[in-house]
C-alpha cells in the first residue's frame, strides 16, 4: 500500500476571490479613517458594514488581462479588414453615418468620463469590494472609449462630421445634452454617481441608449460598429451586475438611505430619458434601413423589462418607478418626431447632416405611429412645398435651451402638438426655463448646481463662443464645410454617388 | 507569383482626426494617439464638484507638477488598452506557468528554514503595500491632467493590484493551498513593530491629496523597496538555495522595469517644461529629500530583520538603494544638489 501525498487544502473560489481581492485591504491606524476616505460622507448615505457589498462578479486581474485581450485581438483584425476592403462602401447609405457621428461626438466622450470617475470610485470608496469592482469598469470603460474612437476612425477618413468630436463635444449646443449630463454626474458624490451611472444608466437606459445603436449598425452593413457592440456587452453584463448591486447595498444598509436613491432615481432616469431623445430620433429618421421605432424600443427595454420586471423587484425596498415616468410613456408617441424637427432645422449648425423623410419613410412612420404621426406628416408636407419652391427650412434665430437637459425647448404639451411646454421656477430673483415637469423637479431640488450650467446659447450671447454671428461660431466649433445641413447635395451624399458610379465602372469592391 | 487585386482606390479625405492633424501634421496617427491625444476635456465644465466646489471637475491644480502641455508627455510603450491587457495577459500567464511549476515540484516546501521565514515574514506582507499602490494610482488617474498621463496611472493602478495578487497567489500556494499564510502575514502587517514604519509611510501616501507628489513619493518608495525584495533578495536567494523565491521575484522586478519607462518618462516631461520645468524639478526634490528619509528609516527594521534571517548585506543594500535613488534623481536635475 502506498501512502498518497497529502492533497493541498483547496481554498473555495470565494474565499480565494476574497483573499485576492478584498482581505488585502485594512482599517489605517496612523491617519484618520475621514481622511482617508473624504468623500463618502456628506451625501448623507449610512454604511453600517461595507463587507456586506456581494461581489457582482469574480474576475482576478490574471483572467480579466486574459479574456479582455483575447477580445481586443478578434476585434481590432475585424477593423483592420474592413478597413482594407474599404468596407465603408457597403453601408445601405452614406447618411446612415450620422448616427455613428452622433455616437462618437456624444457617447464616446462619455466613456471616458465614466472611466475617469470609476477610478475615482476605485480609490474613494471604503470597502475594498466595491473598489476593485469599480477599477475593472474603469478600465473597461477606456477600453470601450478607445475601441469606439478606433472603430470610427475609419469612417472619419472618408466623410465629414467625424473630424473635431472632441472639440465639438465642448462646446456645440446639442451636444452639451449629453456633456451636461455626464457632468452632472462627475461632480456629484460618489454614491449619487453610482446610481446615476452605476445604475440608472448603466441598468435601467442601456438597453435603450445603447442597442438602438448597434442594431442600428448591423442593420445598414456596419460591421465595426457591430463587432464592437458585440465585444462591449460582456463588459456591460458586468456593469448591469454592479449597478444592481450597488443600489441593492445602498438599500439594505439602511431605511434612511431609501428616500436618498428614490430621489436619484426620479433624477436620473429623467436626465438619462432627456438624453435619449438623440437616440429616439436617430433611430426613426436617421436609419437608411430601419430596425425598430423608438417607441417599440421604449415599450421592450423600458416598460416590459424596467417597469413591469426591475421595478417588482425593487418595490420589496421601498422603492416606486421614477417620478415622471409617466410623461416618458405618453412622450412615446411623439418624441422622435419633435426631436428631430428641431435638429432639421437646426442642422446647419451641426455637424450631422438631415434631409425630409421619403414617402416611404413616412408611411413606415405612420405605421408606427397611427396616432400621432399623421400630425408631423402634415409638417413635413408643407416642408416639401418649400422645397419645391427652393426653400430649405432653417431657423436663423438661436432657440432658447431647458436649463436642466439643455435640449432646445421644442417639446409639446402631451395633449397639445403644438402648444410648447414651459416650466419655469425662480431663485434668486432670476428666471430659469425647463422643457418639462421632469427638467423643472431637478433644478428645484439643485438650484444652485444647476444655475451653474454652461449653457450654449446663452455663452454665444454673452461673446464666449469666438463670434457673434453665426459663422463666426461654427468656426469656434471647427466646423468644416460639408459637415452640417443638408444631406441630399452635401460632400458625403456627392462622395458616395461618385465611389459608387467607379465601383461598378471597374467593377471593383 | 504575384497576385494583382483589383482594388479601388479611394483618396481619404484626411488621414486622422483634426485635433492630430493640428498637432503632428496630416499623417496617419498611431492607435495609441487616437486613443489618447486630447481626449480628457479641458474646457466648459457644467457644474463644480459638490465634494470640492473651489475646484473644477478637471483641472492642473489638482497637483503641483504641471506641464504647459500636457500632451508633452507620451508613454514610451504606446499603451492603449488592447497592447496594455495583452502584455499583462502574458505577465500573468508566465506567473502562472511559474506558480504551477514550483508547485508541482514542491519547491516552496523545500525551501530552507531561514528563506521560509523571509517569505512569510518579509515577503508576503507586502502585498498591502501594492493594495495601496492601486489606489494611489487610481486617485491620480481621476484627478491628473490630461489623458497621456491618467492612462498610464489607471493601468499602473491595475498592475497594483495585480502584483498584490501575485504576491497572494504565491502566498496561498505556500500556505499549501490555504489562506492562512497571507492570514499571518496580514497580522505582521497590522501589528509587527518592525512593519509599523512602513504602514505608517504607506498610510500618509494614501492620504497625500496631491496626485503628483504622491505617485512620486510612492515611486521614491519603490526603488528602494524593489530594490532591496526583488532584486537584492533575488541575488541573495540564488545563492542561499531558494531558488523558488527568485522565481518569484523576477515577475516582479520585470514588472518594475516596466513601470520605470513611463515614471522617467514623466519626469523628464516634468523637468524639460518651458514653463513649469524649474518649479516641478523643486517640487520633485521636495518629496525625493523627505521620502528617503521616511522610505529608508520605514525599512530598515525590515532589512535589519532580513539579515538576522539570512545574512544577506540587506541594511548595506538599502542604503546603496537610497544612494541610487538620490543619484539618478540628481541626474534628472531633480535633488536638491542638482
Amino acid at each position: 500500500m502506498t501512502i498518497a501525498p497529502k492533497a493541498p487544502r483547496k481554498l473555495s473560489m470565494k474565499a480565494r476571490y476574497s483573499a485576492l481581492t478584498r482581505d488585502l485591504d485594512w482599517d489605517p491606524s496612523y491617519v484618520p479613517a475621514e481622511e482617508m476616505f473624504p468623500y463618502t460622507t456628506f451625501e448623507g448615505i449610512t454604511i453600517h458594514d461595507w463587507s456586506k457589498w456581494e461581489d457582482p462578479f469574480r474576475l482576478t486581474v490574471d483572467a480579466y488581462a486574459k479574456y479582455q485581450a483575447e477580445k481586443d485581438k478578434r476585434l481590432y483584425a475585424v477593423l483592420d479588414g474592413f478597413a482594407q476592403s474599404q468596407g465603408h462602401l457597403s453601408l445601405t447609405d452614406a447618411s446612415y453615418l450620422n448616427a455613428m457621428k452622433l455616437f462618437l461626438q456624444g457617447v464616446s466622450p462619455l466613456e471616458y468620463q465614466a472611466h475617469r470617475n470609476f477610478a475615482y470610485l476605485a480609490r474613494h470608496l471604503n470597502g475594498p469590494g466595491p473598489r476593485f469592482a469599480s477599477l475593472c469598469q474603469s478600465l473597461d470603460e477606456i477600453r470601450h472609449a478607445q475601441t469606439e474612437i478606433h472603430t470610427l476612425s475609419n469612417y472619419n477618413k472618408y466623410y465629414s462630421g467625424f473630424h473635431s468630436y472632441l472639440h465639438m463635444h465642448d462646446r456645440v449646443w446639442y451636444l452639451s445634452v449629453p456633456k451636461s449630463f455626464f457632468d452632472d454626474a462627475l461632480s456629484a458624490g460618489p454614491f449619487e454617481f453610482l446610481i446615476a451611472i452605476g445604475f440608472s444608466f448603466e441598468y435601467l437606459l442601456t438597453n435603450l441608449l445603447f442597442v438602438p445603436f448597434m442594431s442600428g449598425a448591423s442593420f445598414n452593413g456596419d460591421l465595426p460598429t457591430m463587432t464592437f457592440g458585440f465585444s462591449a456587452q460582456s463588459d456591460e453584463s458586468r456593469h448591469m451586475t454592479l449597478g444592481l448591486e450597488a443600489i441593492k447595498f445602498l438599500l439594505e444598509q439602511d431605511e434612511k438611505n431609501v428616500p436618498l436613491v428614490q430621489h436619484w432615481i426620479n433624477k436620473w432616469f429623467w436626465r438619462g430619458y432627456r438624453v435619449t431623445a438623440l437616440v429616439a430620433q436617430m433611430l426613426d429618421y436617421m436609419l437608411p434601413r430601419k430596425v425598430m421605432s423608438w417607441k417599440e424600443a421604449f415599450e421592450l427595454y423600458f416598460e416590459q423589462q424596467m417597469m413591469n420586471g426591475l421595478f417588482q423587484d425593487l418595490a420589496y425596498y421601498g422603492i416606486t418607478p421614477p417620478l415622471h415616468v409617466d410623461k416618458a410613456i405618453q412622450e412615446k408617441e411623439y418624441l422622435s418626431h419633435q426631436a428631430y424637427w428641431i435638429l432639421y432645422q437646426f442642422s446647419h449648425a451641426a455637424a450631422f447632416t438631415t434631409s425630409i423623410p421619403t414617402e416611404e419613410h413616412m408611411d413606415w412612420l405612420t405605421e408606427q405611429y397611427p396616432d400621432t404621426f399623421p400630425v408631423y406628416r402634415t409638417l413635413w408636407e408643407k416642408e416639401r412645398k418649400n422645397l419645391e419652391n427652393g426653400g430649405r427650412h432653417f431657423i436663423r434665430g438661436l432657440p432658447q435651451l431647458c436649463q436642466v437637459c439643455q435640449i432646445p425647448m421644442g417639446f409639446t404639451e402631451a395633449d397639445e402638438p403644438f402648444v410648447q411646454c414651459q416650466r419655469e421656477s425662480i431663485y434668486e430673483g432670476e428666471r430659469y426655463n425647463f422643457c418639462s415637469d421632469g427638467c423643472k423637479y431637478i433644478f428645484d431640488h439643485e438650484p444652485v448646481k444647476f444655475r451653474q450650467a454652461w449653457l450654449p446659447v446663452h455663452q454665444i450671447y454673452q461673446g464666449n463662443c469666438g463670434a457673434a454671428d453665426l459663422p463666426g461660431v461654427l468656426q469656434w466649433y471647427k466646423m468644416q464645410p460639408g459637415d452640417g445641413g443638408e444631406y441630399l447635395g452635401n460632400v458625403d451624399n456627392e462622395n458616395w454617388k461618385t465611389w459608387h458610379d467607379m465601383a461598378e465602372t471597374t467593377g471593383g469592391h | 507569383m504575384q497576385f494583382e487585386l483589383r482594388t479601388q482606390v479611394i483618396e481619404p479625405q484626411r488621414k486622422t482626426f483634426q485635433h492630430l492633424i493640428d498637432r503632428y501634421g496630416d499623417r496617419p496617427a498611431s492607435r495609441y494617439e487616437e486613443g489618447s491625444i486630447d481626449i480628457q476635456a479641458t474646457a466648459n465644465y457644467h457644474y463644480r464638484p459638490l465634494w470640492n466646489p473651489e475646484m473644477e471637475i478637471y483641472s492642473p491644480d489638482y497637483s503641483d507638477l504641471k506641464l504647459a502641455d500636457a500632451y508633452s508627455f507620451t508613454d514610451p510603450r504606446q499603451f492603449y488598452y488592447a497592447p496594455y491587457v495583452t502584455s499583462r495577459a502574458d505577465m500573468h500567464e508566465a506567473f502562472g506557468s511559474t506558480l504551477d511549476y514550483l508547485e508541482k515540484r514542491g519547491m516552496f516546501d523545500r525551501l530552507p528554514a531561514s528563506w521560509s521565514s523571509v517569505v512569510q515574514d518579509i515577503v508576503l506582507p507586502l502585498r498591502h503595500y501594492e493594495a495601496a499602490g492601486q489606489m494611489i494610482f487610481s486617485h491620480a488617474a481621476r484627478f491628473g491632467w490630461g489623458t497621456t498621463i491618467t492612462q498610464c496611472c489607471a493601468y499602473a493602478a491595475f498592475d497594483r493590484i495585480g502584483n498584490a495578487q501575485i504576491l497572494s497567489r504565491a502566498g496561498i500556494s505556500f500556505g499549501g493551498g490555504t489562506a492562512d499564510s497571507l492570514d499571518t502575514a496580514k497580522t505582521t502587517w497590522l501589528e509587527d513593530a518592525d512593519w509599523q514604519g512602513l504602514r505608517k509611510h504607506t498610510e500618509e501616501l494614501l492620504v497625500t491629496r496631491d496626485w503628483g507628489r504622491a505617485i512620486v513619493a510612492l515611486d521614491v518608495t519603490d526603488r528602494l523597496l524593489y530594490g532591496l525584495m526583488y532584486t537584492h533578495l533575488d541575488e541573495a536567494a540564488l545563492l542561499g538555495g531558494a531558488g523558488s523565491y527568485s522565481l518569484v521575484a523576477q515577475h516582479l522586478s520585470g514588472w518594475f522595469t516596466d513601470q520605470r519607462r513611463w515614471m522617467d518618462a514623466l519626469y523628464k516631461a516634468w523637468g524639460a517644461d518651458p514653463e513649469h520645468g524649474t518649479a516641478n524639478a523643486a517640487v520633485v526634490a521636495d518629496v525625493v529629500e523627505s521620502t528617503l528619509a521616511t522610505a529608508s528609516a520605514a525599512l530598515a527594521p525590515i532589512a535589519a530583520k532580513l539579515d538576522a534571517l539570512v545574512d544577506c548585506g540587506a541594511a548595506q543594500a538599502l542604503s546603496d538603494a537610497v544612494e541610487a535613488t538620490r543619484a539618478a534623481y540628481t541626474t534628472l536635475g531633480m535633488t536638491k544638489e542638482a
